[in-house]
């Protein structure tokens, strides 16, 4: 073999040596590479996300594309979410990711539901919740999806639901185009419970009025004449239910 | 010794080039600026000023690279002045091998003064305490731009600069990408999985090179991490060189 490359011309022979050498040091460095991959320690993380700027700061930036930032910054956020859910349900940076994502993408309207959502439940931060809703409201106010979403947010507040401000937001959503067909099921059930009996009673008729659908116009004539029982009765326990605190169980997975 | 002549002329014509200077100049200021920038830093001055110097280090040396180095030889080429070496009994590889060595020698010049830079700032804060990570870092850094500077050198034998730069950048995102791409390699399904870190061992594993992040808090790396970094670094460059070598002895100057 070796009397076989030395009868190559010379410019063959330093080639093909040149590629075995290329060859041999490359194996060795890729089996080094997975070697150190295996054995040192990994490296310790930056303060998670403390230097994920600042969105308006950021906007400029992006350089006229900030539309796809803001994919990006959410396949970030929602990569954040899983990995603290999956680990220590600590979502210390959470409202901040958010922010900057909305910031960066005003009109996409999922991070601001994701979002919310993930900071009542999981994040423990109502309020911050309720922020990032209220300025995904401030920044599309013609959608009746996310003024849905900031009534059920409050509807399922952990702790200690609030029905008034639910069925405000419910009612809202109602006129706007985008909300969800059982917008207004939730807007009469959550006048209804808050004891609202007579608004409830008027958002019961609408539904049973307005409905396609068969059930739901069933159960709209059901609370229609439970609450009329009610009233005429004088006995609004017969209408108005004590729902219960809904809480949040969180267990790693 | 033929090498050594290249490599002592290409030191020679980086370190006399006014790009190096200005780069040098640059990461001076860099460091003033953190220092100016201090009162806004909420108590976390020296980390900003270690991180960013460090930090500096590498991306003013990676400016060098690609402004200087995938124009290496391509420059010679240009000028005609390669002819007068390559028509002498002088292997093509020993010509790339002295073009590498001068320009990592002129990057760890570079790497080194402003190392010592940031030392001397770090010194005068009163945190003595730092100088070990940095000088660590600094070395780490002068690693990660040999390997780089050879990937320049090997686009620069092959290609115009423009393209050469662009295939050294393109290497260089995607090695420090590497570590994520194992990391995303232990989720993906098996097959998958064999080729994402096989491709992640066959880029360059410059995450190997960075301790920034434990420098920054004054700690330093495992002598063991730095032998496995020198020996990578020289198996990985003598790799890509020989490569380069290869393709190099096999391109027609007619």
């Amino acid at each position: 073999m070796s009397t076989l490359v030395w009868e190559l011309a010379p410019v063959r022979r330093r080639m093909l040596l040149a590629w075995a050498g290329a060859i041999v040091l490359g194996a060795a460095a890729f089996q080094l590479a997975a070697y150190a991959a295996r054995t040192l320690p990994a490296r310790p993380p930056f303060e998670e996300l403390a230097y994920y700027p600042s969105g308006q700061a950021l906007r400029p930036a992006t350089l006229g594309h900030a539309e796809t930032a803001a994919d990006l910054a959410w396949l970030r956020a929602v990569q954040y979410y899983g990995e603290h859910r999956r680990s220590d349900l600590r979502f210390l940076q959470l409202e901040h990711v958010f922010d900057v994502l909305t910031s960066l993408a005003p009109g996409f309207e999922s991070p601001y539901v994701f979002g919310a959502f993930a900071l009542a439940q999981e994040g423990r931060d109502f309020e911050a919740a309720e922020r990032l809703l209220r300025k995904g409201i401030e920044r599309n106010p013609a959608s009746g999806r996310l003024a849905f979403e900031l009534g059920f947010l409050h509807y399922v507040r952990p702790g200690g639901r609030d029905l008034h401000a639910a069925a405000e937001w419910f009612e809202r959503s109602t006129h706007l185009p985008g909300h969800p067909p059982t917008a207004a099921r939730f807007a009469a059930f959550a006048r209804q419970h808050s004891g609202n009996l007579l608004v409830a009673l008027a958002l019961w008729n609408q539904v049973r009025e307005t409905t396609d659908n068969r059930f739901l116009r069933d159960i709209a004539e059901r609370e229609v004449l439970r609450i009329q029982e009610a009233i005429a009765t004088g006995r609004r326990e017969h209408a108005v239910r004590r729902l219960t605190t809904p809480q949040v169980l969180l267990l790693p997975q | 010794m033929n090498a050594l002549l290249i490599a002592h002329n290409t030191f020679r014509e980086a370190v006399r080039d006014r790009v190096l200077a200005g780069l040098v100049v640059a990461g001076f200021a860099l460091l003033a600026l953190t220092r100016i920038a201090s009162p806004l830093a909420m108590g976390e001055d020296l980390r900003l000023t270690v991180d960013l110097g460090l930090s500096g280090i590498t991306w003013l040396g990676m400016i060098v690279v690609l402004m200087v180095g995938s124009s290496l030889v391509a420059k010679e080429i240009d000028r005609r002045t390669i002819f007068n070496l390559l028509s002498r009994p002088l292997p093509r590889s020993v010509y790339l091998f002295g073009k590498w060595a001068g320009l990592a020698g002129a990057l760890s010049l570079v790497a080194l003064v402003l190392a010592a830079a940031l030392g001397a700032v770090v010194l005068l804060m009163g945190h003595a305490e730092y100088l070990p990570s940095i000088a660590q870092a600094a070395y780490l850094a002068c690693l990660e731009l040999a390997v780089v500077t050879s990937l320049a050198v090997l686009f620069s034998a092959l290609s115009t600069p423009v393209l050469s730069a662009l295939y050294t950048l393109g290497l260089f995102l995607a090695g420090q990408w590497c570590e994520d791409l194992r990391r995303f390699a232990t989720q993906a399904p098996e097959g998958l999985r064999t080729l994402l870190e096989t491709v992640a061992n066959l880029l360059p594993n410059l995450p190997l090179f960075d301790i920034r992040t434990i420098a920054a808090g004054a700690q330093t790396t495992s002598p063991e991490h730095l032998a496995l970094a020198t020996v990578y670094a020289a198996l990985y460059s003598g790799c890509v060189l020989l490569l380069g070598s290869a393709a190099f002895e096999s391109r027609d100057f007619k």
